[in-house]
């Protein structure tokens, strides 16, 4: 009577749920779908074209563009350099929103709210302005270089327009916003009893740190270091007019080879691009989540 | 109750909407019909909006819309249309070189100058088959007499190692650098392996790389180098800024460029697209853009003030020694070059 009771119960939701769930995934699924698969899988097609320059993309299927980005030490040289930089970058970005998040989290100021702002204030801004502005900080007759000379620090213009130095602070400016909030969000979940507890056995506030701050908040860690670290991998305006004509990432590469027409060569590099970031992030994913569960 | 309320706001609503639909279509009931150029941004689309579309043609009843972006997005979307039936746009601006890639790729229409009733006035070298040249400048030497005191005469003397760090180059125009330092090497416009070689000396005595023509105007006013090549065009409006240049035109013969319009071949307004080609060759708005940009008229009808024209012009012998690119060369070994620039000369 009981199992034909929820038998009944079953039958009689089933459609009801299979309905609605269709409704809430359907939108973004099809969104999605049409606006980022459809496209993505069409130029996945594209990178195993071959190019000719009087006929553009010959329709064909050949590894030649992937096997000419691998085997040019050009190619590569520019994907260590982008792996290079948004490593450093999202090393620095941990390193420094940690402090801050931490303040964020546990402050009980009144200005709390003034002080996230704050922090999210350079989001107000497309990053090509906020390249803009660093230009105007960096260039050798620029804000920074203009006071040392004042000041007698130096009597030539630093060269640190056109530098990786240049790019990596650039880059920075523009990711420590996502890291903070991510941080922040998830250090204020973190019961404060638990540093508590920790401080009265006797920890110290870098043991505290090590070994219960850390370990706990390491969910916010990995979602703001892969946040950050995709960003660096995908940067384009700071390389571009931060880095100056000789220094190079993947993503002005990959745009470089549209504006040639070389739309093949192009989506192979977009394609290793994609897998490098992708690849990188979940090794990382499953290290940390080892760690985490450890 | 509740239910015939909401009927009617439903009826309501449709009924606005319909309406509102209507709008544009009565608006444009009166026009000739829509024309969509695609042209570069900036200065460029200001001043065909102020010396082309506003007087000539949305006066004549024809609706203009731009769609403004760079060439090599514009191409792109070019060829990504290519086999549509109906394309997006019904002229597009590219520069002599890149009409002729578009037109190798196969997505240009033939030109018919019947259809052009200023067509007769046109130079002849700027009546393409496929395009139809609107403007043109060349590119000559540039040099601060403070910082280069001995003035240069040919591009040989500009592509000189022996200006160090002083000499500067732009990234964005690796194809005309390349065919100035070819021509400064005793090449030819289409040899520019001497030129490479001159470049690389340039580079190994200390050339400058400049990211953008705005970033080579900043490193000319600022005194970081003194000398280079760049469009008469841009340097009248440099030295209008206060940048201390002068420009002389190259013993070699000076490097022409050519900024056209193309009527894509799946335009959907081809008549329109005519009318715009007719409207840039007017005499009126050729003598403006020479006034508001700088670039000579295409058009022999065009009068051109004589102090204006010493600035922008070239004298009779200068345009005799006007050197235009191999296009097909060029665009046969477009990738090769940029591969070259970008791992030999910028590593």
């Amino acid at each position: 009577m009981a199992a034909t009771a929820a038998t009944h119960l079953q039958s009689d939701e089933a459609p009801t749920s299979l309905l609605s769930a269709t409704m809430l995934v359907g939108p973004a699924t099809v969104f999605v779908a049409a606006g980022l698969l459809v496209p993505l899988a069409i130029l996945f097609r594209y990178s195993f074209n071959s190019f000719e320059p009087r006929r553009m993309m010959v329709e064909t299927f050949t590894l030649g563009n992937y096997v000419k980005f691998f085997a040019d030490p050009y190619y590569t040289g520019v994907l260590w350099t982008t792996l290079r930089v948004a490593a450093l970058c999202t090393l620095a970005c941990l390193v420094m929103a940690l402090p801050l998040a931490y303040v964020l989290a546990r402050t009980q100021s009144r200005f709390k709210n003034v002080l996230i702002m704050l922090v999210v204030l350079p989001l107000f801004v497309g990053n090509a302005v906020r390249a803009a502005g660093w230009m105007v900080l960096f260039g050798s007759r620029g804000f920074l270089n203009v006071t040392l000379m004042q000041f007698g620090a130096i009597n030539e213009p630093l060269q640190i327009m056109f530098t990786e130095g240049a790019v990596v602070a650039g880059i920075i400016a523009v990711n420590l916003p996502y890291m903070v909030l991510t941080l922040q969000s998830v250090i204020e979940g973190i019961n404060r009893n638990v540093e508590e507890a920790a401080f009265s056995l006797g920890a110290g506030p870098a043991t505290m740190f090590r070994r219960v701050l850390l370990p706990l908040s390491l969910p916010g860690i990995l979602a703001g270091t892969i946040l950050t670290f995709i960003l660096g991998m995908n940067a384009y305006a700071t390389p571009v007019l931060l880095g100056g004509p000789k220094f190079k990432m993947m993503g002005p590469l990959v745009y470089g080879q549209f504006q040639l027409n070389n739309w093949p060569f192009g989506a192979s590099a977009a394609f290793i691009l994609m897998t490098a970031t992708l690849g990188l992030t979940a090794t990382a994913n499953i290290l940390i989540q080892r760690r985490f569960r450890r | 109750m509740t239910q015939s309320t909401s009927r009617r706001d439903v009826l309501l609503g449709a009924a606005a909407l319909a309406g509102a639909a209507g709008l544009p279509r009565a608006a444009s009931a009166d026009t000739k019909g829509r024309i969509v150029v695609g042209t570069w941004g900036g200065d460029y689309a200001r001043l065909l909006n102020k010396n082309v579309e506003a007087p000539i043609l949305i006066k004549d009843g024809w609706e203009v819309v731009q769609d403004q972006a760079g060439d090599p997005e514009r191409r792109s979307k070019m060829l990504a249309e290519v086999r549509l039936p109906r394309g997006t746009s019904d002229v597009q601006g590219l520069s002599a070189l890149n009409m002729f890639q578009m037109q190798d790729a196969g997505t240009v229409l033939p030109i018919d100058y019947g259809k052009l009733k200023n067509a007769a006035n046109l130079i002849p070298s700027m009546k393409y088959p496929y395009g139809v040249g609107h403007i043109y400048s060349g590119k000559v030497g540039v040099y601060n007499p403070k910082l280069i005191t001995t003035a240069p005469v040919s591009y040989k003397d500009v592509f000189d190692p022996k200006h160090g760090n002083k000499l500067g180059i732009i990234d964005i125009q690796y194809q005309y650098t390349m065919v100035c330092a070819a021509l400064a090497a005793g090449g030819k416009v289409n040899d520019l392996e001497p030129g490479k070689k001159l470049l690389l000396e340039c580079k190994n005595a200390g050339m400058r790389i400049y990211p953008t023509n705005e970033a080579f105007a900043q490193g000319l006013k600022a005194e970081e180098f003194g000398i280079g090549v760049m469009w008469k065009a841009r340097v009248v409006q440099w030295q209008n800024a206060g940048i201390p240049v002068t420009a002389v035109a190259p013993s070699e013969g000076t490097l022409a460029y050519i900024s056209g319009f193309v009527i894509p071949k799946n335009a959907p307004n081809k008549d329109g697209g005519y009318a715009y080609l007719d409207a840039m060759l007017e005499k009126s708005a050729q003598e403006a853009f020479a006034v508001d940009m700088g670039y000579n008229p295409t058009v022999t009808n065009a009068v051109v003030a004589p102090d204006l024209n010493q600035r922008i012009g070239f004298t009779p012998e200068e345009i005799k020694k006007l050197v235009d690119l191999d296009y097909d060369y060029m665009n046969k070994n477009d990738v090769e070059f940029k591969d070259w620039w970008d791992k030999v000369l910028k590593s």
